[in-house]
């Protein structure tokens, strides 16, 4: 529990974090907001059916990068090292003298980004869904308890991908490569997606299964994956990473 | 000690980017980056090229198919500009560079120059090794293109990709860290931009709209920007964004 804690304090003391939390909530909000004025003025030339079933959903997709920077930042600045005349210090150093059980390190790491990250996917999928009642007004999609586990398909989506480059970032020990791969894959028409045209295998990659968690009406899909299928394929996936990158992480020096 | 002013301007220039050059040139990161870029970009290629053979509906164009690889592949030369630029700052070669080249102005400038140097065939090889690639595997099945269109194009793909690089090399100088520089463009590049791209009209102006224009021309939108125009465009937020970063450069320590 103390490393829990000791975690957290460092995820909040990094800027990137920060920079993080704010864009995980800024971009899927203020794009929901765009796109339900886009949407008032076609409701308002006579089109009931411009709500469509995953307003405010997609937006959120794509808000997920706010997830990504946490997860990577977690453990890169880890290996970030000083200058030269600050020590040349690396902080994963200290942190492993602090904590010398490699697997319990790892396990209070990823708890902490998990823990940051569903925090952070309810706030922003509160705003989102804010947003669009705010400007849409009675013709925003009415949200029951039928739609409580599409939300919580959001977070789960959130944190496993907050994991997904968390395990990947263990590996290279570097943000860039992990950084730059999911941000692009992020991207309006993402590299998976296309992928897709040219198997459907590509339909069982982590992010296109995990979005089945809460996207409903995929364009053109030739594969349909029930959300808590989609949910298990992405959690094997990334427990799958997870294994992988602890095992390398207890085997290697730091 | 009059003699130490016998150093014309135009040599010391000469050997300010023959450093630069020498430095990018040990920077393993540069290669791996051009390399990774370049295979991933034949890899995109098949990819895109097996999807237009099952594609019905129209008769696939190898210069189309074979180009729509770039605009993931951008990625790997926005990484390539700003580890350029933040290379200096991990360690202490910051000091070690202004101690050699005093004049900020200058050195800037060589060590674009010499980014450009690098770049402009590296860009120049993977957009032609795409097209080739798809012309190749489409054969017969390939709309005719035209060689003078193709060259143009290749060339506006070339510049599009060296003026990104540039823009992301002056991000890079201004906020001296890898990660939030690489967060900062990735995330605009890929999914601001998009976004502002379908949300208004005005986002033409904006670099990454401006700069599609030179490589990916849509004849049905009039109001589009022509290629030289979107060139222009480009040409002056590369410059902008190079003024800036040498004002700041200037005016801080190191």
């Amino acid at each position: 529990m103390r490393a829990i804690t000791a975690e957290l304090s460092k995820l909040f003391s990094l800027l990137s974090v920060w920079v993080a939390l704010a864009i995980g909530m800024i971009v899927p909000t203020a794009i929901a907001a765009l796109n339900s004025v886009s949407t008032r003025k076609e409701i308002a030339l006579g089109d009931h059916t411009a709500v469509g079933i995953d307003m405010g959903y997609q937006e959120l997709a794509f808000g997920v990068i706010g997830a990504i920077i946490i997860g990577v930042v977690a453990i890169s600045h880890e290996y970030f090292a000083e200058s030269g005349e600050s020590g040349g210090g690396r902080q994963i150093t200290t942190s492993l003298i602090a904590i010398p059980s490699r697997l319990r390190f790892l396990f209070a790491k990823a708890t902490a980004v998990a823990m940051v990250s569903a925090v952070l996917a309810s706030a922003a999928a509160i705003a989102t869904m804010a947003a669009i009642r705010i400007v849409l007004g009675d013709h925003a999609p009415e949200i029951g308890s039928e739609d409580v586990p599409r939300l919580a398909g959001i977070v789960c989506y959130w944190v496993l991908t907050a994991l997904l480059a968390f395990g990947i970032t263990v590996l290279t020990r570097h943000g860039i490569v992990p950084l730059a791969i999911l941000i692009v894959n992020t991207s309006v028409v993402t590299v998976t997606y296309l992928l897709t045209r040219l198997t459907s295998l590509a339909y069982y990659f982590p992010d296109m299964a995990g979005i089945r968690m809460f996207i409903r009406n995929l364009e053109d899909s030739t594969v349909e994956i029930a959300p808590l299928v989609g949910g298990l394929v992405m959690t094997a996936w990334v427990a799958a990473l997870l294994i992988i990158a602890a095992i390398v992480f207890c085997r290697r020096d730091a | 000690m009059s003699a130490e002013v016998a150093r014309p301007h135009s040599r010391e220039f000469v050997q300010a980017l023959a450093a630069e050059l020498s430095k990018l040139w040990s920077l393993p990161a540069v290669w791996l980056t051009l390399g990774g870029s370049l295979i991933l970009n034949l890899v995109l290629a098949a990819a895109f090229v097996s999807a237009g053979l099952q594609d019905l509906t129209g008769t696939p164009n190898a210069l189309d198919i074979g180009l729509a690889s770039i605009s993931y592949i951008q990625a790997g030369y926005i990484v390539l500009g700003i580890v350029a630029s933040c290379s200096e700052y991990t360690g202490g070669q910051i000091r070690t560079t202004l101690t050699a080249m005093p004049r900020r102005s200058l050195q800037l400038i060589a060590a674009h120059l010499a980014l450009t140097i690098v770049v402009v065939p590296a860009a120049l090889i993977t957009a032609t090794s795409g097209v080739l690639l798809a012309a190749i595997a489409l054969g017969d099945a390939s709309a005719p293109v035209e060689l003078g269109s193709t060259v143009g194009i290749l060339a506006g793909v070339t510049g599009y990709l060296g003026l990104t690089t540039l823009i992301s090399a002056s991000f890079g100088v201004l906020l001296r860290r890898t990660l939030p520089a690489a967060i900062v463009v990735l995330g605009y590049t890929f999914i601001a931009g998009p976004i502002l791209r379908e949300q208004t009209t005005q986002a033409k102006y904006l670099p990454d709209t401006a700069g599609l224009a030179m490589w990916f021309p849509q004849p049905g939108d009039a109001s589009a920007l022509s290629p030289v125009h979107g060139a222009t465009v480009l040409v002056a937020w590369t410059l902008g964004a190079f003024v800036v970063a040498l004002a700041v450069y200037r005016k801080r320590d190191t």
